[in-house]
């Protein structure tokens, strides 16, 4: 297998996961006993499902953690709480954000698996197909519940997937 | 001189990635250089040394001994799985170069005449040390991974052993008191020349090999003692067992006590202080935990003094 493709696979995505899971901590704490909180609290678990799958990937291809994994629990923490703040809504919208952004990069690892080659990563392919669906589902759930009303939902978004992109394009590399 | 600096960065792909190639020669050239010692020290007596050369006949007298450093043969890299019989890589024949200068070191050092009586011992032409560096970083760099491969082939047999129920499983400071000794153990024979290696190993061109060289050893000894971390633990060990390899290696080069005893003394007091540095950190952060505990409950008890907690 390619290691340098498969090690920057993992890294990425066990940062990401992690991320997310600080993300729906953050959430929790400020709306932890809202009525959106059941539902916050389910995705999370499955956040949390997901980062437990990365951690087995990671030791079993030896590959080295992002070292911005501290930073990355702190941002994650604040960008959840923060947007928790702007109330149920946002909290949705940054979900929402986080989420596309989520998916379109596993999609793209999806794409970069394949065309190496399908049956040498059949199991990691699965692994990040099952995952991909997971987060669409979130993205989905996050505009059920509006999402979208929130205030200054585009600049939000925007500004959240910008920094989406940063954190990849970092935790890919260092 | 280009192509020798092509060669040369060819080599240098093997130190880039963590796989080390192992010397493997190709039976026809043991086959070769054997009837060539044979053809010398028996005078003329024409012996077939190996029955699994039938295939081939062996004709000394169209044999030529090489003078010549052999070139790239275009056709050996071209071969893949199939390495025919009468092809060796250059990268192979470097490794074996490297290898028989090995047992020059403790007269020459780490230098260039080395490699030059390496390339002589396997009756090539000394010219043959112009595919390296000049200043023997190759052959320090090729002994330095030759150890470290070796260190993982034992650290392996020892997982083997241990998961078919022969060995026990050892404790994590033992396990890494003995990783450690085996690796330093294998400096031994160049330890008088060990410091001039470092200081080669430290020269600016060398620094990324060496240092890949460094962390991917270090990796593999925690590999094997079962380190599953994934957050920045995972960053921490390895700098505390770097630090640890590093001084455990230094205080050996200059120490004279029978059998290195005073390192190993050194090695497992050093072990010992991680090993007790990670209960102190759990120590301190069960501390700080409770600190800030009873600070909240000394907040909380305040505002009910007070009355800030009434509902009215």
């Amino acid at each position: 297998i390619n290691k340098a493709v498969v090690d920057r696979i993992i890294r990425v995505d066990h940062a990401g996961e992690y991320g997310a899971n600080r993300i729906y901590a953050g959430q929790m704490a400020v709306l932890g006993r809202s009525s959106v909180g059941p539902i916050i609290q389910q995705m999370w678990n499955q956040e949390k499902a997901h980062l437990k799958k990365f951690n087995e990937l990671m030791v079993a291809y030896r590959v080295r953690p992002t070292v911005l994994l501290p930073f990355w629990n702190v941002a994650g923490f604040v960008l959840g709480a923060g947007s928790a703040l702007l109330g149920k809504k946002g909290a949705m919208a940054c979900t929402v954000a986080v989420e596309e952004s989520i998916s379109n990069h596993y999609n793209n690892q999806i794409r970069t698996l394949v065309e190496e080659d399908p049956e040498k990563y059949k199991e990691l392919l699965q692994t990040i197909k099952q995952f991909r669906d997971d987060e669409l589902e979130h993205h989905d759930i996050g505009l059920e519940h509006d999402a979208e009303a929130a205030p200054l939902y585009s600049v939000l978004k925007t500004a959240i997937q910008l920094g989406c992109k940063a954190a990849i394009f970092l935790s890919e590399r260092i | 001189m280009a192509a020798a600096g092509s060669l040369r960065r060819a080599g240098w792909g093997l130190w880039r990635g963590r796989a080390v190639v192992r010397w493997q020669p190709c039976p026809l050239q043991r086959a070769l250089q054997a009837s060539a010692v044979l053809r010398s020290s028996s005078g003329g007596q024409q012996k077939e040394p190996f029955a699994s050369s039938s295939q081939f006949e062996l004709h000394p007298n169209d044999y030529q001994p090489e003078g010549e450093p052999r070139g790239p043969h275009p056709s050996c890299s071209g071969q893949g799985e199939q390495e025919s019989e009468d092809c060796e890589s250059e990268e192979q024949l470097q490794q074996r170069i490297l290898s028989a200068a090995l047992d020059f070191v403790p007269r020459l050092g780490w230098t260039a005449e080395a490699v030059a009586e390496g390339a002589k011992s396997l009756g090539l032409s000394v010219a043959a040390a112009g595919m390296f560096h000049s200043d023997g970083s190759d052959l320090v760099l090729h002994f330095v991974s030759q150890c470290n491969t070796r260190l993982a082939e034992l650290l392996q047999q020892e997982q083997k052993q241990v998961q078919l129920g022969e060995a026990q499983r050892k404790p994590v400071d033992q396990f890494l008191r003995d990783a450690v000794e085996a690796r330093l153990r294998m400096l031994i024979p160049y330890i008088e020349q060990w410091p001039q290696a470092l200081s080669i190993l430290l020269l600016p061109h060398n620094v990324p090999a060496s240092l890949n060289l460094l962390t991917s050893m270090i990796d593999d000894i925690l590999h094997y003692a079962g380190d599953q971390a994934t957050d920045f633990n995972w960053y921490t060990r390895r700098a505390v067992l770097t630090a640890i390899y590093s001084t455990s290696e230094l205080v050996m080069l200059q120490d004279s006590s029978q059998d290195f005893q005073d390192t190993w003394h050194f090695l497992e007091s050093r072990v010992a202080d991680a090993m007790s540095m990670s209960s102190t950190a759990e120590q301190v952060q069960s501390t700080g935990a409770a600190v800030v505990q009873g600070l909240m409950g000394a907040a909380v008890t305040m505002r009910n003094l007070v009355g800030l907690n009434q509902r009215r």
